[in-house]
């Protein structure tokens, strides 16, 4: 029930009962009310109108990055005496300075400006409300409003940047890139010789092998560098993904998938994004900055999830990345993940598994001592759990499928630097 | 501000009508009205916003029933019911107050509430002082408190002209 409806219910009361005792004193007692509520009726608003606008100093931010808000709001209705202002956002965002509420009074055609700071976590948040009471100074009349407005916040993952990944998948695109297509043309590596063509340069004659022979010349082939189809699979299972307190081993996938997707858009690489979690979030391959933005926004929101369906990797929709391409899957793995990596090895597709290694994760995580276990339990179990995923790594890797094993306690671009390095000059080959 | 003036007002309401009972003889009546007091106090210490409902409902009824049945001393009787409308006023008027986003903010708007209040007040004991004058029983306890009142609702009024000024 309304304030209205409740002073007045109080008012008929006291005049009904003034009436039946014929007291004038009992009707005397409902002036206040009558007073009260007759205040409230004659200064309510009765034409709520407001033109909000809202400013962002930026909409794409790296996490806790501040970005200022500027709302301008104006009155087109009548006096408004009381005017309750709420810019509504996500409970995750923190306003670091000034308030994104006020209180105040706002005349006719008059305006009212308010600005704050506000930073947060990585993710994609509307700005859509700006929730607005209206009333007269009792509060006897009041009108609530939401006034929609446009706007979006994006808290892009941060991006971090790999100076090389060593993918080699099977079939390239046409276009020249950086990866060794295993076709000979122009290109740095050596790939063959063959016999000299009119149109070869003569620096490319391979004078020695050509000395073998009377007749013909022989030239040097290179293998050709081509652009590759890349997709970046990031698992968001809820069950791979651990979550200690505020603290998820989820976040620290998306950095490497953000990353990922960076270094190989940057060297011209046809990339897709597929957010395995609660549903499948496709982002389309393409090519280039309008292809990094698609991938970060995709990122920006992705959540981990529960999914019946997509517990396993099984479902993965492998139709939807092209015969021999890449896969660059990045996942924490669970034990069942092993026998889908090897269906996709044996499809033809290259893979690269980036693992942020969960057992360290939760060891960090960890309180020191728990009421049922010690620290050598704790560190005892801990060994045991590292144990099987090495062992289960190397099984992928004994397929075939190239492993980044990363501690996320350091940074993603070193422990990357190093795991590819090494691969690079081990010579693995994919 | 806000806070001393809810309290003041509950303090008011009830202590009216308990005084207004306790005038006639009425103990157990005056004991139950400081309870419902002490619980609405402690209502307001735990925000219990619809509490403020029951007590603006109980202190109408409570000075209706003495004026209707008991034919007690109106004044009184106005005053409990004036300042159960004024708890009820100032606990929502509490809550609205979240909104203020600084102490300035909430300053401008609190002035300007209490004087609305402070005049409806000093209107609704001025009516009362008015029915304890025609009914011959303008005491010295009522002056006291049409004084108090009168002078704390002045001290908002007057605050907030030499605001505006």
């Amino acid at each position: 029930m309304s304030r209205t409806w409740f002073l007045g219910s109080l008012i008929l009361f006291l005049l009904l009962a003034g009436l039946v005792a014929l007291r004038g004193t009992l009707v005397a007692l409902a002036i206040p009310l009558l007073l009260y509520l007759l205040y409230g009726l004659w200064f309510g608003p009765n034409d709520v109108r407001l033109e909000v606008q809202r400013d962002l100093s930026a909409e794409r931010v790296a996490p806790q990055t501040p970005v200022k808000v500027r709302v301008t709001i104006t009155n087109r209705g009548d006096d408004l005496e009381e005017l309750a202002l709420e810019d509504v956002i996500d409970p995750v965002l923190t306003v670091q300075d000034g308030s994104n509420h006020h209180l105040i009074s706002l005349s006719k055609n008059k305006g009212f400006v308010f600005e704050y700071t506000m930073s947060g976590p990585r993710g994609g948040f509307p700005l859509e409300t700006v929730h607005v009471e209206a009333g007269d100074h009792l509060g006897v009349l009041r009108t609530i409003q939401d006034v929609r407005t446009f706007g979006q916040l994006f808290v892009f993952p941060t991006v971090a940047r790999l100076k090389q990944v060593p993918i080699r998948p099977r079939r390239t695109r046409v276009y020249a890139g950086t990866i060794p297509a295993r076709v000979g043309g122009t290109g740095i590596e050596f790939f063959g010789v063959r016999e000299y063509q009119d149109g070869d340069s003569p620096r490319h004659i391979n004078w020695r092998v050509s000395a073998r022979s009377a007749e013909n010349l022989y030239a040097n082939e290179f293998q050709q560098e081509r652009v590759a189809d890349v997709g970046i699979v990031l698992d968001g299972r809820e069950r791979s993904n651990l979550f200690i307190g505020r603290h998820s081993l989820f976040e620290h996938s998306v950095l490497a998938a953000a990353s990922l997707a960076d270094t190989f858009l940057a060297r011209g690489d046809r990339v897709g994004l597929l957010v395995y979690s609660r549903y499948l979030q496709w982002t389309w391959p393409g090519y280039g900055k309008l292809q990094r933005e698609r991938i970060l926004h995709a990122l920006s929101r992705a959540m981990p999830g529960v999914s019946q369906i997509f517990d396993g990797l099984q479902y993965l929709p492998t139709r939807m990345f092209p015969p021999e391409s890449q896969i660059v899957l990045v996942s924490p793995l669970v034990e069942d993940d092993y026998s889908t990596l090897i269906q996709l090895r044996a499809r033809g597709y290259q893979v690269l598994v980036v693992s942020p290694d969960p057992v360290t994760f939760e060891e960090d995580h960890l309180p020191r001592r728990t009421a049922e276990y010690s620290n050598s339990e704790i560190r005892l179990a801990a060994r045991v759990i590292r144990m099987e995923r090495s062992l289960m790594l190397k099984r992928i890797q004994r397929a075939g499928i190239q492993v980044m094993d990363w501690n996320v306690a350091q940074p993603f671009d070193q422990a990357a630097r190093r795991a590819f390095a090494r691969q690079i000059q081990a010579g693995s080959r994919l | 501000m806000t806070l001393f003036a809810l309290i003041f007002s509950i303090a008011l309401g009830i202590g009216s009508l308990a005084w207004g009972y306790d005038q006639v003889g009425l103990l157990q009546f005056t004991r139950w009205i400081i309870l419902f007091g002490a619980v609405w106090l402690f209502a307001v210490w735990q925000r219990w916003r619809w509490f403020a409902y029951m007590g603006l409902v109980f202190n109408f009824l409570a000075a209706a029933f003495g004026l209707w049945f008991l034919n007690f001393t109106p004044g009184w009787m106005f005053a409990g019911a004036i300042g159960g409308l004024m708890a009820w006023d100032l606990t929502f008027f509490r809550h609205r107050l979240r909104f203020a986003a600084s102490d300035e903010e909430r300053r401008a708007v609190e002035t300007r509430h209490l004087v609305r209040i402070s005049l409806l007040a000093i209107l609704g004991f001025g009516f009362a002082s008015v029915a304890m004058i025609l009914k011959l029983q303008f005491n010295f306890e009522w002056a006291l408190l049409s004084a108090i009142v009168a002078a704390l609702g002045i001290t908002q009024i007057v605050s907030w002209f030499r605001r505006r000024s």
